[in-house]
């Protein structure tokens, strides 16, 4: 197993060529795929994640390490799917309807998958219509919305309004982030959390799924 | 001493009667006179009236044709995605360079070919001549690192810069070759500061930093004052890690955005830089009251010293109060 230990390297070097050629002679050497994920990836993206939080890394080397931990995923995620290997939690997330600014929404969707979360990404310019669909349709345990304008913003009160009339609010929790928004925003509006930081998010989503 | 000589008075370190104010106000400005805000980003006429509305009820000493990052993008043919009532957005999706092969292709648009670079420039002659004696009139570019990833896509810039370093210094040279033929432009129709406003310079390290993003930057300031302006660069967002180099280059004015103590910027940059800012706009602007606003000030003008302009840490958002905008007016007004 001591190779493995080259995947979280690979992974927080943002070597996309190194993780898959790792975990591919890890998965040929039947190394447990689950391990792969919880003992060398999870690591390496909390790694990156505490980095970015500390100010010792920045968006360029989150975004090559994200990408490195899902080329590595996509070879894992169908041996898990076959033995019926549970995520972390699901999350829907996207950017709110007219909003088209997506890189905070993008680091905190690639932070949770590198948690072991599995994200439905719905993009940007989303109603709230679509959210709620998406969360009830992909059984998500939380629903994670993102905005960079005040205009914007509203629609994020829009989605928890929804939920209530659908009577659907308490089946997820609601997170909240994006430049204008504030935790007295989150609280105002009912919001379940409310995070100004990728790093901070993913902790408030494991706190929120164990809750 | 008018408010044009007042801000000139400090950049060119000569003694003021008070502190300047220029905070940046986009959609409040718009609101002011009841404005779309898709018209205030693409007709000038439109931007100039609530501009200076906005100037003279507030008590601000500049004006400016600052309105969204998609202007020279729209004019390189970007697909540019426009609101009703918010600031126009470009579509990633659909960058201009989502495909680095159609960079062979792109020229540099004429800022005087009736484009959105014009509509600009059209802003700017407009203003000299309805205050151009007594507000200080400040034209606006993008910055290497936010133009580029305008036109590249920002996600996809972020990680060109460990993909492909040669296409990103060929596209940063693009840029500021783009950026200074729309300043001369600018310049041409009377501003007296240009602003450049290079906000994804501040999702990158030090080293990426100094490495692509300050040769651009220098080389786009350098071009400035070689045309006889001035500059003030703002880089919004966390640039705590980047501010020395922020300082290196001279620029008359330097922004620094809530995250970033100005004590930390002086100490960075050394007494003489003028320095701008930084209240957080959305919690201590928006959501503060006149007497917190005061109080906040005062810290960063105790933190900034005398050679300090009053302002927010980027946008004043839409839907401020009035009377906390005020409070900005009355502390400049009250101290030197």
């Amino acid at each position: 197993m001591s190779d493995c230990s080259k995947l979280t390297e690979a992974i927080l070097n943002g070597d996309a060529k190194a993780s898959v050629a790792i975990t591919k002679e890890a998965l040929d050497k039947k190394t447990d795929p689950q391990e792969l994920v919880s003992k060398y990836m999870i690591p390496a993206m909390d790694e990156m994640g505490k980095r970015f939080e500390t100010g010792d890394c920045f968006v360029p080397e989150l975004l090559i390490s994200a990408r490195a931990m899902k080329a590595s995923l996509e070879l894992i995620r169908p041996l898990l799917a076959a033995r019926g290997a549970e995520p972390v939690g699901r999350v829907v997330i996207g950017t709110m309807k007219g909003d088209l600014h997506d890189i905070g929404k993008n680091l905190v969707a690639s932070m949770l998958e590198g948690a072991g979360f599995e994200v439905i990404d719905l993009g940007v310019d989303v109603g709230p219509g679509l959210f709620i669909a998406e969360a009830q349709a992909k059984k998500a345990d939380l629903i994670a919305l993102s905005a960079l304008l005040t205009t914007t913003m509203p629609h994020m009160r829009a989605v928890i309004e929804e939920l209530k009339k659908a009577g659907a609010r308490d089946r997820f929790k609601v997170i909240v982030g994006g430049a204008p928004v504030t935790q007295r925003y989150a609280d105002e509006i009912g919001a379940d959390g409310y995070s100004d930081n990728a790093n901070g998010a993913v902790g408030l989503a494991r706190r929120l799924v164990t809750a | 001493m008018n408010s044009r000589e007042r801000v000139l008075a400090m950049i060119a370190g000569r003694p003021v009667d008070h502190l300047p104010n220029m905070p940046i106000t986009m959609m409040f400005a718009g609101d002011q006179t009841g404005a779309k805000y898709r018209d205030y980003a693409t007709d000038y006429r439109v931007l100039i009236e609530a501009q200076i509305r906005t100037a003279e009820t507030f008590g601000f000493d500049y004006v400016s044709v600052i309105s969204d990052p998609g202007c020279e993008a729209a004019d390189c043919g970007a697909t540019i995605k426009y609101f009703d009532d918010q600031p126009p957005a470009i579509d990633e999706t659909q960058a201009r360079l989502a495909d680095k092969a159609s960079f062979g292709t792109l020229k540099i648009p004429d800022p005087l070919g009736g484009g959105r670079m014009t509509n600009r420039v059209n802003g700017v002659a407009l203003f000299k001549e309805r205050v151009g004696r007594e507000k200080l009139i400040e034209g606006w570019i993008e910055g290497p690192c936010a133009e580029a990833a305008d036109l590249r896509g920002i996600n996809t810039l972020m990680t060109d810069f460990y993909d492909d370093p040669a296409f990103v210094r060929d596209l940063f040279e693009f840029v500021v070759e783009m950026e200074l033929r729309f300043a001369r432009a600018q310049i041409d129709a009377g501003i007296d500061l240009m602003g450049i406003g290079d906000a994804a310079a501040s999702l990158v390290g030090p080293a990426i930093y100094e490495e692509f993003v300050w040769p651009g930057e220098k080389k786009m300031i350098d071009g400035l004052h070689a045309m006889g302006t001035r500059v003030r660069l703002h880089i919004c967002g966390n640039t705590r890690r980047i501010l020395e180099g922020m300082g290196r280059p001279g620029c008359e004015i330097v922004d620094l955005d809530f995250m970033v103590p100005l004590a930390e910027g002086r100490e960075k940059m050394g007494p003489d830089q003028v320095l701008l800012g930084n209240l957080d706009p959305v919690r201590a602007v928006r959501d503060g009251t006149p007497e917190s606003i005061a109080a906040a000030l005062a810290e960063c003008h105790r933190q900034a010293g005398p050679r300090y302009i009053v302002g927010a840490g980027c946008e004043v958002p839409r839907g401020t109060p009035s009377t906390n905008l005020r409070a900005f007016a009355e502390y400049a007004r009250a101290h030197t």
